[in-house]
C-alpha cells in the first residue's frame, strides 16, 4: 500500500531525528516548536517537487482533510496554512480542466442510457482525472489490475457498506464518521478511488444494465458523501460541518444521558441503603419511590382537573349551604381537636367530596365539573391499573433474558464486581460493602441450598405454624369486628360522653393489630425456618391477609353506616320538600302572588341532610393519618429509641445490650411494603370521596422516604441473612395489582348502586352518579353517538365481547406456555451440550476406554495419532457452544487462544486427574457416558460446597 | 495544553502508536498531555507512584493489579508507548472491517479478556489459583468475611469455572465464565476523539 511505504521512509528519516528530539527534550518549548514545525513542513517540500507522484499526492491529501478537521477545533498551525492554500487551488484548478474534458467527452459518447448521462458526468472526470494519473506512472497499474480482478468481491462489500451507509439515517453515518482516524481516512480514500474506478469501468462490465444502473448509484452516493471527508469535491465544508456537529450532538447526548441519571430522584439514598443493607431493602425504597411517581400523576390528574377548576371558577366559600360550616358546628370548627377529626372548616373544604358543586358546567370555560370527577374517579383507577401491569410486564421481561441463574454465580461475583468507575472514597467504601453483602447473600444461599434435615419435624412444624397464624388472624378479624359494632353502638349515643379512646377505637384497634401482628408472625414462622426469600413471601402473604380482613371489616361496618345515613336523608330530603311546599304556599296565600322569591335564609341555617360522601371521605382521611403516625411512632420507638438505649446505656448495663437481647432493629421489608400497599389501597378506595387524600398521601410519601432512609441508616443493623431480592419486585406489583382490584370494588359499587345525597357533592339531585355521563351523551354528543352508546351497552353485545375476550386469554395463555416450554427445553439442551463438553474434555483419551479401542483399530489414525485426537475437540468444543458465542467472538484470535490453552492440560489431565477425586461415581469404561457427567453438571454433587 | 503535547510528540511517533494502537491522532496526543500530566517526575516515564495518585485506582482494590498490567515483567518505568499499549485494550471495538489487520489488534474481545485475566493472575502462570483467588477476595471484601468462607467462596468459584479438573482457571475457562458478559462494551473507555 502506498501510504505504508511511504510512511516507512518517512521513519527512517524520522529515526535519525529522534535521537536529536531525545537530546533537546529538555530544551526550552520555543525549540521544540519550531523543530515541530519544521519537521511538519518536510514531506510537504518533498513532495511539491515530485507532485506528478500519486502516492505524495495521497498523502497530501490524506494530511489535508485532518488539517481542516484540526481547525475546526483548535487554531490553524501557520505555516501549514500556505501549503494548504496551495493544494486547494492546485486541486481545484485540476478538478475544474477535467471536468470540462470530460464534458466534450460525453457528448463524443453514444450510449442507450442517455438519462443518466448528465449525472455520470462529473463521474466520468474522476476517471478521466484517473486516466491521466495512470498515464503518468505505470507502477500502480499493476495494482489497478489487480483491483479490477478482485472487483468482484469488492462490490458486493462495496454495496453492503454503501448501502447501509445510505439506508440509515444521516445522523448514524455521521457518528461513523466522527470517529475517523487517519488511517481509516486513509482507507476510506481508498474505497472512494475504488469506487471511482469503478463507475468510470462500468461501462465495460459484461453486467446486465439494472445491476450496473444499482451499482452506479450506490457508488455515486458514496463518493458523494465521503468525498468531503478527503478535502476535495463540493462537501467538505458540509463535511467539515457535519463532523462538527456530530461530535457536537455526542457530547451533548451523553450531558443529557449523565443530566438524565442525576435526576433520578433519591437515586443516591438509596444507593447507600442497598450497599449497606443489600439488594431487599433497597427494593422497598425503589418501591417507595415508584410509589410516589405514581402518585404524583393520580395527584396531577386530580388536582388539575377536579380540585383547581372548582377552586378557581366555582363559587367561593360561603356562597352555599355545602361550602359553608352550618350555624351549630360553627362554634367548633376552628378548634383543634376538631380540626385533627377533619371536622369543622375541613369538612366543608375542597378536600371532600361535599364541597364540590352540582352545576353542570362553571367558569367561562364552560367546564363541566361533576363529568370531570367521575372519570377523574374512575381515570385513577384505569391509569394505576394500565402502570402497574406494564410494570409488572417490564420487571418479567428483564428478568427473563438475565443469564441463567446458579451457573456461575461465584465466579461473576468475583470477577465482575468492583465498579471501576469509582472515584469517590465514599462510594468505594458502600461498594466494599455491597460486594461483601453480595458474597454472603450467596453464601446464604448455597446454605440453603444443601440443607438437609428432618422432614417429618419441619413439616411438623410447618403445619402447626400454619394453623397458629390462621388463629392469630381469625382472632384479629373477631377483634375488629367486635370493635365495629361497639362504635355504631357509640355513635348512637351522645358524642360528649365518649372518651377519646371510644371515638377513635376502631382506628386505635386497627393499627394496634398492624403493629402486633406481624412481629408475632415473624416469631411463629421461625418455625418453619425456610429460606429468608420464601419466608419473606409467606411473611408478606399472612400480613396482606391479616390487613385485608380488617380493612375489609372496616369497609362493611362504614356500609352499614353509610345505609343508615341514607335512611335519615331520605326523611331530612322529604321534610325540606314539605318545608318548601309549606313556604311557597303560605308566601303564594299570603302576599297572594305566584311569584315567589326563593326563601332568604343564611347558607349557615339551611336544613341538610348527613352527606354519605364526606363521612366516607373522612372515614378514610382518619385511617389514613391514624396509620401515618402509628408508622412513624413505631420507627421512632421502636428504632430510634431502641439504638439509642442500646448504644448508651451498653456501658452501664450487665450483659452486652448489643449483642445481646434487645440489640438493634432490623429493617423489616415485608411489614413495610405491606403498610404501603395498603396506604395506597386506601388512597385508591378514598380519593374519590376525599380528592385531599392524594395530596395528602404525596406528603406522606415524600416524609416516610426521608425519614425512612434516615432511619435505616442511623438506627437498623443489616439483616444478619442477607439476600437478595430476586424479583420479589414484581412480588410487591402483584400485591399492589391484588389491593387495586380490591379497592376498585367498593367503589364502583358505590358509584353504580347508591344514590348521592341530595344536597352535598357534584352529583346531587342525580339518582345515580353515573347518570352524569348519560347526560352528556345524551345533550352534548350528536345523536348518533347516543345511539351507538346504547348499542354497546346492550347485553347482547357486552356478553359475547367477554367471551370473546375469555377466549383470547385461554389462547395467550396457552401460547405463553408453549414458550415458556420451548424455552425450559432450549435451556436443558444448553446445559445439554456443556455438560457433555465438560465430559469430554476431562475425560480424554486414557478413560475413554473404548474410544481408544476404535481408535486403535483404525488404521490410519494410529500413525498420527496426537494431532488428530487433538484437533478435533476444539473445534468441536467450539460448534457445541457456538450458539452461545457472542458472534465477532468467535474470530480467529480465539481460535488461536483455545487451541493453545486447550492443548496444555491434555497431557496432564490422564496422568493425575483422570480418575478424577472430583467425579461422584468412580471414573469406569462408562465414564465418558452423558449419564453420570450430566447429573454432575447438574444436580447435587458439584453443590458440594465446604463451608 | 494539546498543541503542546503534541510538539513534544513527534508526528511519526503518533503514526506508529496509531499502527499499533489504533488510537487517533487527536486522541493520542490528548492522552500524550495527560500522560505528561501524571508524569510528575518529568522524565517521560510513569512509575507506579504516579499511577497511585489516581483517586480511581488508590480505592480500587485491585488498583495495584491494574497498575500493574501496566508494567512490562520486572520493569519499574513505563514510556508513552507501553501506556499506550495497555491503554489500546480499552478501545471500543468498531463493528467496521475496513482495515483488517494482519495481527489481531489489542482491543479484541479476547485481548480484553486476557488483560482482565492477568489481573487475577499474580504469578503469571496462565491460571489462576485458588490462593490468587484468596488473594483477590480479600482486597474486595477485607475482613468483614472470615477466612472459612472466602477459602469456600474461592472453592466454589473454581469448581463454577473449573473444566479440566486442575484446580485452577485456566484463560479459556476464563473466557467461558465471562462468555455471556458483554466485555466488549464494559471494558472499553470512550476515549474522546
Amino acid at each position: 500500500m502506498p501510504p505504508k511505504r511511504k510512511n516507512h521512509a518517512a521513519i527512517k528519516v524520522e529515526d535519525v531525528g529522534m535521537e536529536i528530539d531525545v537530546a533537546s527534550d529538555s530544551g526550552s518549548e520555543d525549540e521544540a516548536r519550531r523543530r515541530a514545525k519544521n519537521r511538519r513542513a518536510k514531506p510537504q517540500r518533498k513532495s511539491k517537487p515530485v507532485s506528478d507522484h500519486e502516492e505524495d499526492e495521497e498523502d497530501e491529501e490524506d494530511e489535508a482533510p485532518r488539517k481542516r478537521v484540526r481547525k475546526k477545533k483548535a487554531k490553524p498551525q501557520e505555516s501549514d496554512e500556505e501549503d494548504e492554500e496551495d493544494n486547494r487551488s492546485v486541486k481545484r484548478k485540476r478538478s475544474k480542466a477535467s471536468r470540462k474534458k470530460a464534458k466534450e467527452e460525453s457528448e463524443e459518447e453514444s450510449e442507450e442510457d442517455r438519462e443518466k448521462r448528465k449525472k455520470r458526468g462529473t463521474d466520468v472526470s474522476k476517471k478521466e482525472k484517473e486516466e491521466q494519473n495512470k498515464e503518468k506512472k505505470g507502477n500502480v497499474k499493476g495494482k489497478q489490475g489487480k483491483n479490477m480482478g478482485g472487483e468482484n468481491d469488492k462490490k458486493k462489500k462495496n454495496r453492503k457498506l454503501s448501502s447501509s451507509s445510505s439506508s440509515s439515517s444521516s445522523s448514524s453515518s455521521d457518528s461513523d464518521e466522527e470517529s475517523l482516524s487517519e488511517g481509516e481516512i486513509a482507507a476510506l480514500k481508498e474505497q472512494v478511488e475504488e469506487k471511482k474506478k469503478l463507475i468510470a469501468t462500468l461501462r465495460n462490465k459484461p453486467w446486465r444494465m439494472k445491476r450496473r444502473l444499482v451499482l452506479l448509484k450506490e457508488a455515486q452516493g458514496f463518493v458523494e458523501e465521503f468525498e468531503g471527508a478527503l478535502g476535495k469535491g463540493k462537501g467538505r465544508k458540509l463535511y467539515a460541518f457535519k463532523v462538527m456537529m456530530a461530535k457536537k450532538l455526542i457530547k451533548f447526548k451523553r450531558d443529557f444521558e449523565n443530566f438524565k441519571t442525576a435526576c433520578i430522584p433519591w437515586e443516591r439514598k438509596i444507593k447507600d441503603v442497598e450497599s449497606h443493607f443489600g439488594s431487599s431493602v433497597a427494593s422497598y425504597f425503589i418501591f417507595l419511590r415508584w410509589m410516589y411517581g405514581l402518585n404524583m400523576v393520580l395527584f396531577g390528574f386530580m388536582f388539575g382537573l377536579v380540585v383547581l377548576p372548582e377552586f378557581l371558577m366555582g363559587l367561593p366559600y360561603g356562597s352555599i349551604p355545602r361550602k359553608t360550616v352550618p350555624r351549630k358546628e360553627q362554634d367548633t370548627a376552628m378548634d383543634f381537636s376538631v380540626l385533627t377529626d377533619f371536622g369543622g372548616f375541613c369538612q366543608y373544604s375542597f378536600l371532600f367530596y361535599g364541597y364540590y358543586n352540582s352545576d353542570r358546567m362553571i367558569g367561562v370555560l364552560k367546564f363541566r365539573l361533576p363529568l370531570s370527577y367521575l372519570l377523574v374517579g374512575v381515570g385513577i383507577f384505569g391509569y394505576s391499573l394500565m402502570v402497574v401491569i406494564r410494570t409488572m410486564a417490564r420487571n418479567s421481561n428483564e428478568g427473563g433474558d438475565g443469564a441463567d441463574e446458579g451457573e456461575f454465580t461465584f465466579s461473576w461475583k468475583m470477577f465482575t464486581s468492583w465498579d471501576y468507575l469509582i472515584g469517590n472514597p465514599e462510594t468505594a467504601d458502600n461498594k466494599y460493602a455491597s460486594i461483601t453483602t453480595s458474597f454472603k447473600e450467596s453464601i446464604v444461599d448455597e446454605q440453603e441450598n444443601q440443607k438437609d434435615e428432618n422432614i417429618h419435624l419441619r413439616r411438623f412444624l410447618r403445619v402447626m405454624a400454619n394453623f397458629l397464624i390462621t388463629c392469630t388472624l381469625g382472632g384479629s378479624g373477631y377483634l375488629i369486628y367486635f370493635v365495629v359494632k361497639r362504635s355504631q353502638d357509640f355513635a348512637k349515643m351522645e358524642q360528649d360522653k365518649l372518651s377519646w379512646l371510644e371515638k377513635n377505637e376502631v382506628e386505635f384497634v386497627m393499627s394496634l393489630l398492624g403493629l402486633v401482628c406481624p412481629p408475632l408472625f415473624e416469631t411463629i414462622a421461625e418455625l418453619e425456618d425456610y429460606h429468608p426469600r420464601i419466608a419473606l413471601k409467606w411473611q408478606l402473604g399472612r400480613i396482606f391477609a391479616l390487613f385485608l380482613g380488617n380493612l375489609y371489616t372496616f369497609l362493611f361496618a362504614l356500609f352499614d353506616e353509610v345505609n343508615e345515613k341514607l335512611e335519615t336523608e331520605k326523611s331530612i330530603r322529604n321534610a325540606t320538600i314539605w318545608a318548601l311546599a309549606q313556604y311557597y304556599a303560605n308566601y303564594s296565600s299570603h302576599f297572594n302572588t305566584t311569584d315567589v322569591p326563593p326563601p332568604n335564609v343564611s347558607p349557615a341555617d339551611v336544613i341538610r341532610g348527613p352527606c354519605w360522601e364526606n363521612a366516607v371521605g373522612i372515614g378514610f382521611v382518619k385511617l389514613v393519618v391514624s396509620d401515618i403516625q402509628v408508622s412513624y411512632l413505631t420507627i421512632l420507638v421502636g428504632d430510634f429509641l431502641r439504638a439509642v438505649i442500646v448504644r448508651f446505656l451498653n456501658y452501664c448495663w450487665c450483659w452486652d445490650l448489643e449483642a445481646g437481647f434487645p440489640s438493634y432493629g432490623e429493617f423489616d421489608i415485608s411489614g413495610n411494603v405491606l403498610g404501603l400497599v395498603f396506604n395506597q389501597g386506601m388512597i385508591w378506595m378514598g380519593a374519590f370521596y376525599a380528592p385531599g387524600l392524594v395530596g395528602l398521601n404525596i406528603l406522606r410519601l415524600l416524609s416516610s422516604m426521608y425519614y425512612q432512609c434516615w432511619a435505616v441508616m442511623c438506627c437498623n443493623v443489616p439483616h444478619e441473612r442477607v439476600f437478595k431480592a430476586s424479583r420479589s419486585n414484581n412480588f410487591y406489583m402483584g400485591l399492589l395489582l391484588l389491593v387495586l382490584f380490591l379497592s376498585l370494588l367498593p367503589v364502583v359499587y358505590t358509584i353504580m348502586t347508591l344514590s348521592p345525597s341530595f344536597d352535598c357533592g357534584p352529583f346531587s339531585g342525580q339518582d345515580r352518579m353515573y347518570d352524569v355521563v348519560m347526560e352528556t351523551i345524551e345533550q352534548d354528543l350528536p345523536s348518533f353517538l347516543s345511539n351507538i352508546f346504547s348499542y354497546a351497552t346492550n347485553p347482547g353485545l357486552i356478553l359475547p365481547a367477554v367471551l370473546l375476550m375469555l377466549l383470547a386469554l385461554y389462547y395467550l395463555n396457552a401460547v405463553s406456555k408453549g414458550y415458556q416450554q420451548a424455552n425450559m427445553d432450549l435451556k436443558r439442551k444448553m446445559k445439554m451440550a456443556r455438560d457433555e463438553e465438560k465430559n469430554r474434555r476431562n475425560n480424554k483419551d486414557s478413560t475413554n476406554q473404548v474410544m481408544k479401542d476404535l481408535e486403535d483399530l483404525l488404521p490410519n489414525k494410529s500413525l498420527i495419532p496426537p494431532p488428530i485426537k487433538e484437533e478435533p475437540p476444539p473445534p468441536d468444543a467450539k460448534g457445541s457452544k457456538s450458539p452461545k458465542i457472542k458472534p465477532g467472538a468467535a474470530a480467529k484470535g480465539v481460535n488461536l487462544q483455545k487451541d493453545v490453552s486447550l492443548a496444555a492440560p491434555n497431557p496432564r489431565a490422564p496422568v493425575t486427574y483422570a480418575p478424577g477425586p472430583r467425579r461422584g461415581p468412580p471414573g469406569n469404561a462408562r465414564g465418558p457416558q452423558p449419564g453420570p457427567g450430566r447429573g454432575r453438571g447438574r444436580g447435587g454433587p458439584p453443590r458440594r460446597y465446604e463451608s | 495544553m494539546g498543541s503542546r503535547a503534541s510538539t513534544l510528540l513527534r508526528e511519526e511517533e503518533i503514526e506508529e502508536i496509531k499502527k499499533e494502537t489504533g488510537f487517533s491522532h487527536s486522541q493520542i496526543t490528548r492522552l500524550y498531555s495527560r500522560f505528561t500530566s501524571l508524569d510528575k517526575g518529568e522524565n517521560g516515564t510513569l512509575s507506579r507512584e504516579d499511577f497511585q495518585r489516581i483517586p480511581e485506582l488508590a480505592i480500587n482494590p485491585l488498583g495495584d493489579r491494574i497498575i500493574n498490567a501496566f508494567f512490562p515483567e520486572a520493569e519499574d518505568q513505563v514510556n508513552f508507548r507501553g501506556f499506550m499499549r495497555t491503554l489500546a485494550h480499552f478501545r471500543p471495538i468498531e463493528d467496521n472491517s475496513k482495515n483488517v489487520a494482519v495481527s489481531e489488534p489489542l482491543n479484541s474481545r479476547t485481548n480484553k479478556l486476557l488483560f482482565a485475566f492477568r489481573l487475577y493472575d499474580l504469578d503469571r502462570d496462565d491460571k489462576i489459583s485458588r490462593d490468587e483467588l484468596l488473594q483477590v477476595l480479600r482486597m474486595m471484601v477485607g475482613v468483614n468475611i472470615s477466612d472459612e468462607q472466602l477459602g469456600s467462596i474461592a472453592d466454589r468459584t473454581i469448581q463454577e469455572a473449573d473444566t479440566n479438573g486442575d484446580n485452577s482457571i485456566s484463560f479459556s475457562e476464563f473466557i467461558k465464565v465471562l462468555e455471556k458478559v458483554d466485555v466488549e462494551q464494559k471494558m472499553s473507555i470512550r476515549f474522546l476523539h
